[in-house]
């Protein structure tokens, strides 16, 4: 017998939030990221397909599945076709574990934020299989660069992540959007001078873990200035090289949901995910909420020269971990205070 | 070679240059090691060509060598003939190539900044200066009638007069190009990743300079004051005041700024060449079916890459009897192997950027026998012959 | 970070690119572009098909019996030679610099004299 429930839940991994919904917000996250990007640089960004060309990325996702689809005799085979489905799997999944629709997410348990960074660390490696599969020199150098690359950003990144975490006394992201929620609404209740500086304070730490955890997201979906393993100018996108046809079509669109899926988790663990001081339904809050994580990416990576390897781990290493350390001591004394 | 090391090949197509060519570059992990540059893949058979047009036609052929410096190489070329002919130009004439010349100098400059900003990978500087650069394009538009390949110079004089309006348009571009120019030197100044991947980057001491035989901006960013405007003024250019800009860092952030200076030095110099020009006419009427008596003669100009050579021998007829090139290009390829080892893989894109190569002007194909030093050229076919007679016998 | 307020700026602006097909840039006087041929003036000396840098003219008769002139636009590289030594004024380059086309025989422009 099948209840109305079941097919609500059916309905709910398929089309909203599910996989249609994602797909198609990822898509339309790719043209606010491309059309504000083109913005910034005083050009008009994609144009003719639909309205103010805001199909172009579903028109690229067509055009891609059409084309001719060549493994090289090198490469190993297994390795690279399973690359693209990992690629486009990882990201879905973790979108699966971020509140959309409202505080509490479809796949919500104690601990999924430390599923979620292992997650984002398994993409890299997947990607560094990509490279070193491909048998391709520029691919090779762009494998090991990425793996490279993750061995700076990763410790800023989960650091980042568990600020949140530790003043929620919550390892699940739902738990961290509710406590957000509900400090928020005790504050609007009684709001006591003391109440209102400790909000000042635990908003600037945060602020400070928002700003750590969008440069460690900037290495993580490879935009500029850490766009270091497919540089174009230098190794020809690097571990992408050899993948044509429908595999490349996978890998877009997983890059595409990869940033919906970083500037989801941007949102939920620093800006409250889907709810909001006005009574606008949860996911348009998350919408926009996104869309403004989508631009502050967009914006950041029109904003620098490529930074080169040993720069980056170097700058990462001397700034960015001992900063997130501070970032994370802040946090442990407002945990006390609290 | 050592077992961690491998060759990974720059060209001859690869998306940081912008035209054939094949750099070897040896790898151990992210170091070069090594580096080798292959020529030739542009070779188009000019200089052969030349030999069967009049001195007319090969004015036209001389300009599409390059579609950047077309103005120098067709300088280069008419000061080349008129010199055979004895043939002295109006001095208004000389004037309006000055301002052809140094607008295409800014053109070719701010061409290049765009460039060496998306080797970096900073592409929102690469769109901001492409557009600024419309501005002396449209210039150049203005005056010639056409975007690139402008077709100025004629033997005998300039073909197209700068009427008094036209001035003051010119001198409106030129007070946008300076502000911006100046904003771009102010930013690069300033923007920390620039300096990053510019300092220290692809050192060419001022030793290796000279013995390498680097020209233009190249060489003066390492700190040698060369410069054929100043050595041995052609043209007006010892009556324009100008200054030589040298900076002797060596390095690619030095060969950024010594071109973003010399942008603000030319439009300088348009601007006196516009308040300066003489009046009176602009052409010496010349046959176009004209000879030239029999001479040698080499021509000297200040590319926007350096210095530009023109040789040409005429034997009285209509059609020079030998005319060979050598671009500025070919004079810079050689440190080029210099400055990228010891470097990194990420580095070889501007590395290579750096000396703003124009492989069309430098690809000419000659063979030197380093055993006996015999030295011949070979034509197409000729060449063609021996690859497939060596394919024969070694396969 | 020296770029963005120059970006912040440039969000307001309207966008560099033109649309081509849509928006064109008017061209500029001087522009050197497709051929007319005025058959009445010419007295067919054949100059310009002796100073064409890329052999792209060639004259139908000679002298007073000169029938018509064909361009080959597709090897034309628009240095105005001919228009310049022509004695009569008999060729001029227009302003109209939408060239291109669909085949091989398109590029070729031939006027006759009636």
């Amino acid at each position: 017998m099948v209840s109305t429930e079941l097919i609500i839940k059916i309905g709910q991994i398929l089309v909203f939030p599910g996989f249609l919904f994602l797909i198609f917000y990822a898509l339309f996250a790719e043209w606010v990221d491309r059309k504000f990007f083109a913005r910034l640089q005083n050009r008009i960004g994609p144009l003719h397909t639909g309205w103010k060309g805001i199909l172009q990325p579903l028109a690229d996702l067509i055009k891609l599945l059409a084309k001719e689809d060549i493994t090289p005799e090198a490469a190993d085979s297994v390795v690279f076709a399973t690359v693209p489905i990992i690629l486009f799997a990882i990201p879905l999944t973790v979108m699966f574990m971020v509140p959309i629709i409202g505080p509490k997410a479809y796949i919500s348990f104690e601990g999924d934020l430390i599923v979620i960074l292992f997650l984002f660390t398994l993409t890299v490696l997947s990607v560094f299989m990509a490279g070193w599969g491909s048998l391709n020199r520029f691919g090779t150098v762009g494998g090991l660069r990425t793996s490279l690359q993750m061995l700076s950003y990763e410790i800023p990144m989960g650091v980042a992540a568990v600020g949140p975490a530790i003043l929620a006394k919550s390892l699940s992201l739902s738990g961290i959007v509710a406590w957000q929620g509900r400090s928020m609404s005790l504050f609007l209740e009684n709001p006591t001078e003391f109440s209102l500086a400790l909000g000042i304070a635990k908003a600037s730490v945060l602020a400070l873990g928002f700003g750590i955890f969008t440069i460690c997201m900037l290495a993580e979906l490879e935009k500029v200035p850490f766009d270091i393993p497919e540089a174009e100018t230098e190794i020809v996108g690097g571990w992408q090289v050899e993948y044509s046809g429908k595999k490349l079509a996978l890998l877009r669109l997983g890059g595409d949901i990869k940033l919906v899926a970083a500037s989801a988790l941007m949102t939920s663990l620093f800006l409250g995910g889907p709810l909001g001081p006005w009574p606008i339904p949860p996911a348009l809050w998350f919408l926009l909420k996104t869309i403004l994580c989508v631009m502050i990416i967009s914006n950041l990576r029109a904003l620098f020269a490529r930074y080169r390897i040993d720069q980056m781990i170097n700058w990462m290493w001397k700034n960015l971990v001992p900063l997130s350390l501070l970032y994370i001591l802040a946090i442990e004394l407002m945990a006390v205070l609290m | 070679m050592k077992e961690t090391e491998f060759i990974i090949p720059v060209g001859p197509q690869h998306p940081a240059l912008k035209e054939p060519e094949k750099f070897l570059i040896k790898v151990d992990g992210e170091y070069v090691v090594d580096a080798d540059v292959r020529m030739g893949y542009n070779h188009r058979g000019i200089e052969k060509a030349m030999e069967s047009r009049t001195y007319l036609q090969g004015l036209y052929l001389v300009e599409r060598i390059c579609g950047i410096c077309s103005c120098a190489h067709t300088t280069c070329y008419t000061q080349c003939i008129e010199e055979a002919m004895g043939l002295e130009i109006p001095e208004r004439a000389k004037y309006i190539r000055v301002i052809t010349a140094e607008l295409e100098r800014i053109h070719s400059h701010l061409l290049w900044l765009g460039i060496a900003a998306h080797e970096v990978g900073f592409d929102t500087l690469f769109f901001y200066i492409w557009r600024d650069r419309e501005v002396v394009m449209d210039l150049l538009e203005l005056i010639s009638g056409n975007r690139v390949h402008y077709a100025m110079p004629t033997i005998g004089g300039v073909r197209r007069d700068i009427p008094p309006e036209k001035v003051n348009e010119i001198k409106k571009g030129c007070n946008v190009l300076e502000k911006r120019t100046k904003y771009y030197k102010e930013l690069i100044l300033n923007e920390k990743t620039i300096h990053n991947r510019g300092d220290g980057v692809g050192v060419l001491t001022p030793k290796e300079a000279v013995a390498l035989c680097t020209v233009g901006p190249v060489a003066r960013a390492s700190g040698i004051n060369t410069d054929v405007r100043a050595d041995d003024p052609y043209l007006v250019y010892d009556e324009i005041p100008f200054n030589v800009i040298t900076y002797d860092g060596c390095d690619v952030t030095s060969r950024i700024l010594v071109r973003v200076d010399e942008v603000l030095e030319s439009i300088n110099i348009v601007r006196y060449c516009l308040d300066h020009m003489p009046d009176g006419p602009i052409r010496k009427v010349v046959s176009p079916l004209m000879r030239v008596p029999e001479a040698e003669v080499v021509s000297l100009v200040e590319a926007p890459r350096g210095e530009l050579i023109h040789y040409t021998r005429s034997n009285g007829g209509m059609k020079p009897y030998r005319h060979k090139v050598r671009a500025p290009t070919l004079g810079n390829i050689l440190a080029v192997c210099e400055m990228l080892k010891g470097g990194y893989i990420a580095d070889v894109p501007i590395v290579i950027a750096g000396i703003d190569p124009c492989l069309c002007c430098a690809d000419r194909i000659a063979f030197v026998d380093v055993n006996t030093d015999k030295r011949w050229v070979w034509t197409d076919e000729q060449l063609r012959r021996y690859g497939v007679k060596w394919y024969q016998q070694n396969s | 970070m020296a770029m963005e307020p120059e970006l912040l700026k440039n969000l307001t602006k309207k966008p560099a690119t033109l649309v081509y097909p849509f928006e064109k840039f008017p061209p500029v006087e001087g522009l050197r572009a497709k051929h007319m041929w005025y058959a009445d003036r010419c007295i067919g000396c054949g100059l310009c098909a002796r100073v064409c840098p890329a052999f792209a003219i060639e004259l139908d008769g000679r002298g007073k019996d000169v029938k018509g002139i064909t361009f080959y636009l597709g090897r034309c590289v628009f240095c105005a030679q001919c228009e310049e030594v022509c004695p009569k004024k008999a060729i001029k380059l227009t302003q109209e610099y939408e060239l291109a086309c669909y085949t091989q025989e398109d590029t070729i422009l031939k006027f006759t004299k009636e």
